[in-house]
């Protein structure tokens, strides 16, 4: 019931607009399908996207949100893939696909089967400690754990997650070594650093930000190419001396396997329009995020690339690759 | 923080027209979708954010916050009447809640319900007002080897969860602790029990196991005696509908007890409402008088979970709206609306937006006044349920399950894994397993296995640390008293007989 007010609500929204149509163009409601449940991540993006492409008119017709959580991402993946052929199906991609069809052998397609459409945004991050932790710099706190080997403790998420490649990556190029707590969710992460049962997290620089403003954390280093314009006065990793890649947690969208060109070109123009708006520039900067937008070609290279470094990380790290 | 100005400053809000319209929506929806096994507050909230985008953001936050609180007023009913818990904290309240219903008191144990709900849903608020910013940095000191002390405490429970034998209460809390380590080892990243199905790599999801062993199992169970024409006697008279004044004397500690369990136990952001309910449900049958009767339709033990429900709801406010650290993932979702409408989660939020803090602490007072009222006269209407034949209610259960189920996931295979639990729930019937302790190993389990390897990777694999920790220790002892009541009880009723 309450699922029908929504959708009667959106329709109300979703008025029927112009929209560049070469070849493609939809004619009945868009399903865009998300891998976690309402309330996630990619959910809340997804949700603001299909009200901004009502707002906006940028669609002649309205966008319905698909849950399709469960299986680490694969339920996700493998709805998408079935739904070869169908034009008027696209989903929200995740990174948790690439590390998932990496380490899991039940996955029985990957995220290559998938038509990339654009790269939206890059959610950069910033390495944290307590407020009143002896570590001024990362460069300290490097040294520290060089000092104590395995003193040291990091709250993070599982293996493959942002945090966890970025600790990978510094402990191979510095040779130091620190202990990374699984923690499943984002405020238990906090909570272990703010209480002092941990030194160091990696943390989206727009839930950081008030915690330092509160007095709680300091930011050792930021994890982005360019200063964010919230943190002017933190060096990046580079800046700090540390040259590793820069590993951004990457929101894009996707089409099923073998898109025709003219549905990928619909959807990328579409998509090029809303990154042009205010409300798109505007959810951009309240969240931090950077504009990260890549047509197509350039998003299937990228992850590409993305999937060999995973790879090569985790089998480093020990862990099985089975593909 | 002043506590005076602010209420009148918040007031000046919540009682606007307009803010007491979005309340009363809220709390209506909460309602609802509680009564409804399945969709949760989470999806329900998150599926509305959109629509918010254009209100006043304290207006919104009004609302959300009544489907939150309002969603744990409804989730008894089912499990009173139907033995169909509606989410997972409301399972405790099956075992008495359902029992009373089958004596012909449900309408007194909606009563109990929803007067619990609202005594220990105003303490909540009232805790949530006058200690939020020292209650939550003091939260803090609490990490993973207090957390798996105070998971150790609620497996203890399981000698007071446990009927006749307590060597089969162990059986099924360890079926439901394994139950709770299928999927991916959040470690490793190691599959677990999966045997190759990607939709087991996320766990099986809790829902699915509580109703189908709750539900299906009484269902199937009831089929089999064939004579359940009139399965449960209907209440009639007001008398009947509405808890009696001894009912209501016996819930006296009860109320107390779900108010402060509940809230301190919603201010750890690791712990949650099912753990609440299930020590709040065991604090109760451990100081009573009379623990023999706990099951058998008790109305202390509704009372207690029932209350510790509503009262985790103002205790989980506390770390997201002074810290911004969500507990729960209907407080994650919150947290994310807060951001999506332009505030600043943090520290900081109360101090610079009073008007939004004290707004929806005193729109918490008057929602829980509304539901009170909403709820007492749903309940001659919901206590109807039980009039229907079995040949139409039974079907009826049936539906409401697999419908429940399939709302969270959309997923055929969870509907599958629902009528194997619902075989598992029937066995246990006749072999006389009791099902409750089954549910605390699996909402237990996952917590606790992960709170101990996170602890031993803090002490480098030294298991000191649980017991060098003083809360820590505390709890543990804790754990280890309520071991012992059964043999303390079995041994004092020994010497009354020796003496007798």
């Amino acid at each position: 019931m309450l699922r029908a007010l929504v959708v009667l609500l959106a329709v109300g929204l979703g008025l029927p607009a112009s929209a560049a149509g070469q070849g493609f163009k939809p004619s009945k409601p868009i399903e865009f399908v998300v891998h976690t449940g309402p309330g996630g991540g990619n959910d809340v993006l997804a949700r603001f996207i299909a009200t901004a492409m009502g707002k906006e008119k940028l669609l002649p017709v309205r966008m319905q949100i698909t849950n399709k959580p469960g299986g680490g991402g694969l339920t996700a993946l493998a709805y998408l893939v079935e739904k070869q052929g169908q034009p008027h199906t696209i989903g929200t991609f995740t990174g948790v696909w690439i590390t998932t069809t990496l380490m899991r052998a039940e996955a029985k397609v990957t995220v290559k089967d998938l038509t990339p459409v654009v790269r939206l945004a890059l959610e950069p991050a910033v390495i944290v400690v307590k407020h009143d932790a002896p570590y001024k710099t990362l460069k300290e706190f490097i040294d520290a754990a060089k000092g104590n080997p395995g003193q040291l403790k990091q709250s993070g998420g599982s293996i493959g997650s942002r945090d966890w490649v970025i600790r990978q990556l510094l402990t191979r190029h510095t040779g130091a070594q620190w202990a990374f707590i699984s923690f499943p969710g984002g405020g238990e992460r906090i909570a272990a650093l703010l209480g002092g049962h941990v030194q160091m997290m990696v943390i989206e620089p727009q839930e950081a930000g008030e915690h330092i403003r509160g007095g709680g954390m300091r930011v050792l280093a930021q994890i982005a190419d360019r200063r964010l314009p919230g943190f002017p006065g933190v060096p990046t990793l580079k800046e700090a001396g540390f040259d590793i890649p820069i590993v951004p947690v990457v929101r894009g969208i996707v089409a099923p396997p073998g898109a025709p060109r003219e549905v990928v070109a619909y959807w990328e123009d579409v998509f090029v329009r809303l990154a042009q708006t205010a409300t798109w520039k505007k959810y951009l900067e309240d969240n931090q995020f950077e504009d990260g937008f890549q047509r197509s070609a350039e998003f299937g290279a990228f992850v590409d690339r993305f999937s060999e470094m995973m790879r090569g990380l985790l089998r480093e790290a020990g862990v099985n690759v089975v593909r | 923080m002043d506590v005076l100005p602010g209420l009148l400053q918040g007031a000046a809000v919540a009682l606007t027209p307009i803010n007491l319209l979005w309340c009363f929506l809220g709390v209506v929806l909460g309602t609802a979708v509680g009564v409804m096994p399945g969709l949760g507050p989470p999806a329900t909230i998150a599926m509305l954010l959109p629509l918010t985008f254009q209100m006043n953001p304290t207006s919104a936050i009004i609302m959300l916050a009544g489907i939150y609180y309002g969603a744990k007023y409804g989730g008894s009913t089912t499990s009173i009447l139907l033995n169909v818990p509606g989410e997972s904290a409301s399972v405790v309240t099956c075992l008495d809640g359902f029992a009373m219903a089958k004596r012909g008191r449900a309408g007194a144990a909606l009563g109990i319900a929803a007067i619990a709900s609202f005594i220990a849903g105003t303490f909540g608020v009232l805790g949530l007002m006058l200690t939020a910013p020292p209650l939550a940095r003091a939260a803090l000191a609490f990490s993973s080897p207090e957390y798996f002390a105070l998971m150790v405490l609620g497996l203890a429970m399981v000698v007071l969860l446990a009927g006749t034998s307590l060597v089969k209460a162990l059986l099924a809390m360890l079926v439901g602790l394994w139950i709770a380590s299928v999927g991916t080892d959040l470690f490793t990243a190691t599959s677990r029990f999966t045997f190759g199905h990607s939709e087991l790599l996320d766990g099986i999801d809790f829902v699915v196991v509580a109703i189908g062993v709750f539900a299906l199992g009484e269902v199937l169970a009831n089929m089999e005696s064939g004579h359940a024409a009139a399965m449960l006697p209907v209440p009639t008279g007001l008398r009947n509908l509405l808890p009696s004044r001894a009912e209501l004397k016996a819930c006296r500690f009860a109320f107390v007890n779900g108010s402060v369990v509940g809230f301190l136990i919603g201010v750890l952001p690791g712990a949650g409402s099912t753990i609440a309910s299930f020590l709040s449900y065991g604090v109760e049958k451990a100081v009573s008088r009379h623990p023999e009767r706990f099951g058998t339709g008790v109305p202390e033990g509704v009372a207690a979970p029932e209350g510790a429900n509503n009262s985790e709801t103002g205790g989980a406010l506390v770390p997201m709206l002074t810290l911004a650290i969500p507990g729960s993932a209907t407080t994650a979702i919150l947290l994310a609306a807060l951001i999506l409408w332009g505030f600043k989660p943090g520290p900081l939020m109360i101090q610079e937006h009073p008007t939004m803090f004290w707004g929806l602490v005193v729109s918490m007072y008057v929602g829980n006044v509304m539901l009170l009222v909403l709820n007492l006269p749903l309940i001659p209407l919901f206590a109807q349920i039980l009039r229907l034949p079995a040949y139409i209610l039974y079907p009826v259960i049936f539906g409401v399950s697999i419908v429940g189920v399939y709302s969270v996931s959309g997923s055929q295979f969870d509907v599958a894994m629902l009528v194997g639990f619902g075989l598992l729930g029937y066995l246990m019937r006749k072999l006389d397993y009791p099902a409750a302790p089954l549910i605390l190993g699996l909402v237990l389990g996952d917590s606790m296995e992960r709170a101990l390897r996170q602890s031993l990777m803090m002490s480098q694999g030294d298991l000191g640390i649980l017991i060098s920790r003083p809360i820590a220790a505390v709890i543990l002892a804790l754990a280890v008293i309520v071991l012992g009541i059964p043999s303390l009880r079995r041994a004092n009723a020994w010497r009354m007989k020796a003496i007798g």
